[in-house]
């Protein structure tokens, strides 16, 4: 990294979003006066509920729109411009690709896009596609593939020019828990290589795994934003989790907490979450097995 | 990851590339491919000859071979007019529609770039219509001919009688004009809504440019001051398009001029960069 490279991947400020629904001026807001900075080498987690923006955000920070007011640069570029996007790499909400395309043409198109140097462009091809476990499918045109291999394809065209700053829209829609759980691993693995990712994504189980931060939208306007451990620990609560343990030594433990001034808040019969349970018994695909 | 991967990429600035451009130009003319349009080309130009085989029995020598020329020509333009229209809508309003267009310009890539592939890539595919139409013309001119020579020799003392060479220049010429064409349907794409508008809309500036001249004709002198100043405002914006027409007697009778061609052809190229550059202008501005 350069020196005068800029400590956040994404820098917000003051930005404001109208579309105008009709020639008679009625405007709808979708983002109200946003300042957010995304710092780099984070997993960063965009949530809200269906309508608050997000999306719209997202698209301000490719240069797809033009912001109404305020700002937005991306490693310090603006974003309308297009050497900002140099870095990026983007997975559209419910992407949808050239359907006469086959998986691997379409990923070698990309890459040729973003400048992907010819000597290593087949190779590098072969290694994103492996990446998301589509290889066995890659032949095939994409205008067959399921809405969850869409969104793997989408995944691997969004990671193919090595971007810096990964932005993925949604990634875990339609994708099963199996595979959900390999975005999840798949987008450590990126952080670990000091990538940022910015996510949205209704899957708030996951968003807690994987986010070091997190941003929650309302109706356009930002209302929670900061690290996860900070918004969601409990730090004056414990738990612990015993084996078998008799009723008549539940009493005794209870008493001898009472002894020590503490209350046991309660006892509860730990269930496996319903992931867990799905992701044990359904057996993982080999990755080059895909989806036949 | 792969360590061992890393691209230079990072704080360059991007120039406008032509190799990207041609990606995209690629890209579209594959999907023309691989969406079966051609099949489509294949159906018109087996039309064209079946239709042309009619009028075998007029045997009217020469003017028979003035009738193929013309009317092949005319088939062309109608059919190549239709394609082009209809080519340049689908082939724009497909990235818009299947939000193909989102996922292409986040990526490091001028509007420019793409507009101007789009337009190569349906230029391409109108080019190989025209190619194929020429073709097939030309070889059942050709064979036409060859059968009125021996039919009566003393119409032919002097050889053949069509100039090939000149049938090819026209079907460059159509080329480019269907590339004008392509242009302003483009550039009604650019800022139009949906594929039906602007296949509607194509098909107006269309017979504008087709028939302005009549209208400069008409009202030129004759008809109110606000009228005539109307026709002249049309007819400085759009082009004409029967200067592409370069001879009534296509192919037949006098040669077409060298210097001519070259001329029509640049007035072709002005208007498509003109038109062109119209069109980026206005897609820049568009919300994706
Ligand atoms: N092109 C557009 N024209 C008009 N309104 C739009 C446009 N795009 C988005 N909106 C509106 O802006 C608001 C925010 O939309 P956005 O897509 O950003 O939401 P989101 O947070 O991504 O929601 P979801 O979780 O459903 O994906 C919505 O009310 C939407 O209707
Ligand atoms: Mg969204």
């Amino acid at each position: 990294m350069t020196p005068n490279t800029p400590a956040s991947a994404i820098e917000i400020t003051g930005l404001t979003k109208d579309f105008s629904l009709n020639l008679r001026g009625v405007k709808l807001r979708a983002v109200e006066n946003l300042t957010l900075t995304v710092p780099q080498g984070e997993v960063f987690g965009l949530l809200g509920p269906n309508g608050s923006g997000k999306s719209t955000t997202i698209k301000i920070i490719l240069g797809l729109l033009e912001p109404t007011v305020g700002e937005c640069k991306v490693f310090g570029v603006p974003s309308g411009r297009v050497d900002s996007r140099l870095n990026v790499g983007y997975l559209p909400e419910a992407p949808y690709f050239y359907r006469y395309l086959s998986g691997e043409e379409l990923v070698r198109f990309y890459a040729r896009i973003c400048g992907v140097p010819k000597k290593v462009l087949k190779d590098r091809v072969r290694e994103v596609i492996d990446w998301v476990g589509l290889t066995g499918a890659s032949h095939r045109r994409v205008g067959t593939y399921s809405k969850g291999m869409l969104q793997r394809i989408g995944l691997a065209q969004a990671l193919v020019h090595d971007p810096r700053l990964i932005i993925l829209d949604e990634p875990t829609a339609g994708v099963d828990p199996v595979g959900s759980a390999e975005i999840s691993e798949l987008i450590l693995k990126l952080k670990k290589q000091g990538k940022t990712v910015l996510i949205t994504s209704h899957l708030l189980a996951q968003i807690e795994d994987i986010c070091d931060r997190v941003a929650i939208l309302d109706k356009g306007k930002l209302i929670v934003e900061g690290a996860v451990n900070d918004l969601v620990g409990l730090r004056d609560r414990q738990s612990l989790i015993v084996d078998s343990l008799p009723p008549a030594e539940l009493d005794e433990l209870r008493g001898w907490l009472a002894a020590r001034g503490h209350v046991l808040n309660a006892v509860e019969q730990p269930r496996t979450r319903l992931d867990q349970l799905f992701l044990s018994k359904v057996s993982r695909p080999k990755k080059e097995g895909d989806s036949q | 990851m792969n360590t061992a991967f890393p691209f230079p990429l990072s704080g360059r600035s991007v120039p406008f590339s032509l190799g990207r451009l041609g990606i995209v130009a690629g890209n579209t003319f594959l999907e023309a491919v691989r969406q079966k349009l051609f099949n489509f080309l294949l159906l018109l130009a087996v039309a064209l000859v079946a239709s042309a085989q009619l009028f075998r029995e007029f045997n009217f020598g020469s003017s028979e071979l003035k009738f193929i020329s013309d009317f092949g020509f005319g088939a062309m333009v109608f059919f190549g007019s239709t394609l082009t229209i209809a080519a340049t809508a689908q082939l724009f309003f497909s990235e818009i529609e299947n939000r193909t267009a989102l996922t292409i310009l986040a990526k490091p890539i001028w509007r420019t770039e793409f507009i101007f592939g789009k337009f190569l890539g349906v230029f391409a595919v109108v080019g190989v219509f025209c190619a194929l139409t020429t073709i097939l013309l030309l070889g059942l001119l050709y064979h036409r001919e060859t059968a009125l020579m021996t039919a009566n020799p003393e119409a032919f003392e002097a050889g053949r009688i069509i100039h090939y060479g000149d049938l090819v220049l026209m079907g460059v010429l159509q080329w480019l004009k269907f590339g004008v064409l392509a242009a302003f349907t483009l550039l009604i794409a650019s800022f139009s809504n949906t594929n039906l508008y602007t296949v509607v809309m194509g098909f107006f500036v269309l017979v504008i440019c087709h028939l302005q001249y009549l209208a400069r004709d008409a009202y030129g002198s004759v008809a109110s001051l606000p009228l005539r100043l109307l026709v002249q405002l049309l007819g400085y914006i759009f082009p004409n398009f029967q200067v592409f027409n370069l001879a009534d007697q296509i192919g037949i009778g006098v040669g077409i001029d060298a210097a001519v061609f070259l001329r029509v052809a640049g007035y072709a190229l002005i208007y498509i960069a003109v038109i062109g550059a119209l069109a980026v202008y206005s897609f820049r501005n568009r919300e994706i």
